[in-house]
């Protein structure tokens, strides 16, 4: 059985679970989102515990968040840690979740899609170019993309 | 002769008797003369016997010497086969002896290599682990160093963007420098990044260094346009690399060839390829301002700049990255004087890696 768990269309404001510790940055990407126009709301949490304690309770009251910003280097429970918890819990696996970090090397990128990141963005040193990314990014998932998210029942993960 | 006297004593006639025992001993006689001769003869014919016996038992004593004297050249053929022996035996124990030397010599030998390889083989591991935690220290460097730097360059941005208005001009400054400074941190620790990844990255394998060449030119398109400097080449040769990074190798050379002209004429580079006894050896040799002697091994240290920025920018990773890439290929890379003005790089490839 499937139900519906976001319903794509003007009248749905999507909704972003914010991972990161660092409160310059979490300015910054909230900055960037403003800076895009384009609505949305937001939860913002600083460690990886919390952030799969925010998930899973708010999977069982029947509501998860739209996308989720996962920083990698956060306390109490690594990012890496979180990408796996959350593509390996049927009830969360359908979120796409796009890895926001300062690293460019290439062993992270390469074990964040191993890990089943929908996306991995490099946080830039210049803010123009933070907030460019933030409109292509938005640009995409908030306005082009055309997938249907679904219970989690349906989800199988490979 | 029993039988006979028996037969006399039955007579009844003894004149008769007397006679015919007369006439038989007459007879008996002859019949022992007949004997005797038979028995003559035959002892003649033993007698005949005895000395063929004699011939014989001569022929057998003849035989037996010649066999004793056979015997006695088999003793001595069987002296001589037993003093050979024993020579042989007497060889062998020489040789026995240069063998054991041999074999002590071998084992020194193999013990020697033992303790070489034993040593080659700790220094290996220990260099492994060095280069390991070159790599590490570099990761880590370049990803946690990054963060803090990001802070700094995006909110002195924000401030300079959003708050032009209200700072005066020196303040506008002060931003500016310190942006400059991040942005500087940044490239070095883009750099750093880069020459760690040179240890990890890429298999080797056969490859065209004519191909890696190529990639390094086209990359390398603009700044040879807008310099119009002319580019030669010998033919290049296959070599065990990795094209990336030997075409990143090249593209760091001849960049630097251009980079360092002199104002005078439009760079000339050649790309030199020349077959050698431990492989292929390569130059990069170029008309430009050259670098002094006294820095010549200094050029390929990592963040080592001879020029101030406002001269040439640069981080000083290029030269660095190029030594790397070369010795990790198994070769060398160095610098020699020539002849005009300009430098030469010369960089090895061994056939075997």
């Amino acid at each position: 059985m499937t139900s519906p768990q976001s319903l794509r269309g003007s009248s749905h404001v999507p909704h972003l679970l914010i991972i990161e510790d660092n409160p310059g940055d979490v300015d910054l990407i909230l900055d960037a989102l403003r800076q895009t126009g384009r609505a949305h709301t937001f939860t913002t949490v600083h460690d990886g515990l919390t952030a799969i304690e925010v998930l899973q309770q708010g999977a069982d009251g029947g509501f998860t968040p739209d996308f989720v910003l996962l920083d990698l280097n956060i306390p109490k429970m690594d990012g890496r840690e979180v990408l796996k918890v959350i593509k390996g819990d049927p009830q969360l696996s359908h979120i796409p979740v796009t890895v926001l970090t300062s690293s460019r090397a290439d062993r992270d990128v390469e074990e964040a899609y191993k890990l089943h990141a929908n996306c991995f963005m490099t946080k830039p040193t210049d803010v123009r170019e933070l907030f460019e990314m933030f409109d292509r990014f938005t640009e995409f998932w908030f306005d082009t993309a055309t997938v249907t998210f679904r219970a989690s029942s349906d989800q199988a993960i490979d | 002769m029993s039988a006979r006297t028996e037969e006399r004593a039955a007579s009844p006639d003894d004149a008769n008797d007397i006679t015919r025992a007369f006439l038989n001993i007459l007879e008996d006689f002859a019949e022992e003369r007949d004997r005797l001769g038979a028995t003559e003869k035959a002892v003649l014919n033993i007698l005949e016997d005895f000395g063929e016996e004699k011939r014989r038992s001569e022929d057998t004593q003849k035989a037996a010497l010649n066999i004793l004297d056979d015997f006695a050249g088999e003793k001595a053929l069987l002296e001589a086969t037993q003093k050979a022996m024993i020579n042989i035996l007497d060889d062998f124990d020489a040789e026995k002896g240069k063998v054991e030397i041999t074999n002590t010599d071998l084992r020194r030998e193999v013990e020697d290599r033992t303790t070489a390889e034993r040593a080659l083989t700790a220094k290996s591991a220990a260099l492994a682990s060095s280069n390991a935690e070159l790599e590490q220290f570099a990761y880590v460097a370049s990803h946690d160093l990054q963060e803090p730097l990001r802070m700094v360059s995006s909110y002195m941005q924000l401030l300079s963007d959003r708050y032009s208005g209200s700072i005066d001009a020196q303040a506008t400054k002060y931003i500016a420098y310190a942006l400059d400074g991040a942005m500087r941190m940044q490239a070095l620790i883009a750099g750093l990044l880069e020459y760690s990844r040179v240890g990890r990255q890429g298999d080797l394998e056969t490859i065209d260094a004519g191909d890696a060449m190529r990639l390094a030119l086209r990359n390398l398109r603009q700044a040879i346009d807008e310099s119009a400097a002319v580019i030669t080449h010998d033919p290049l040769p296959t070599v065990v690399g990795n094209s990336q990074l030997l075409s990143q190798v090249f593209q760091n050379l001849v960049s630097n060839a251009i980079k360092f002209r002199t104002p005078a004429s439009a760079p000339r580079v050649h790309l030199g390829a020349i077959e050698t006894d431990e492989g292929w050896q390569f130059s990069v040799a170029d008309n430009g301002i050259g670098i002094d002697p006294r820095f010549r091994d200094r050029v390929f240290v990592i963040f080592q700049r001879l020029h101030t920025r406002d001269e040439y920018g640069g981080t000083g990773i290029g030269l660095a990255v190029c030594k790397r890439v070369i010795e990790r290929f198994g070769g060398r890379m160095w610098i020699e004087a020539v002849s005009e003005r300009g430098s030469c790089f010369y960089f090895t490839i061994p056939r075997h890696h």
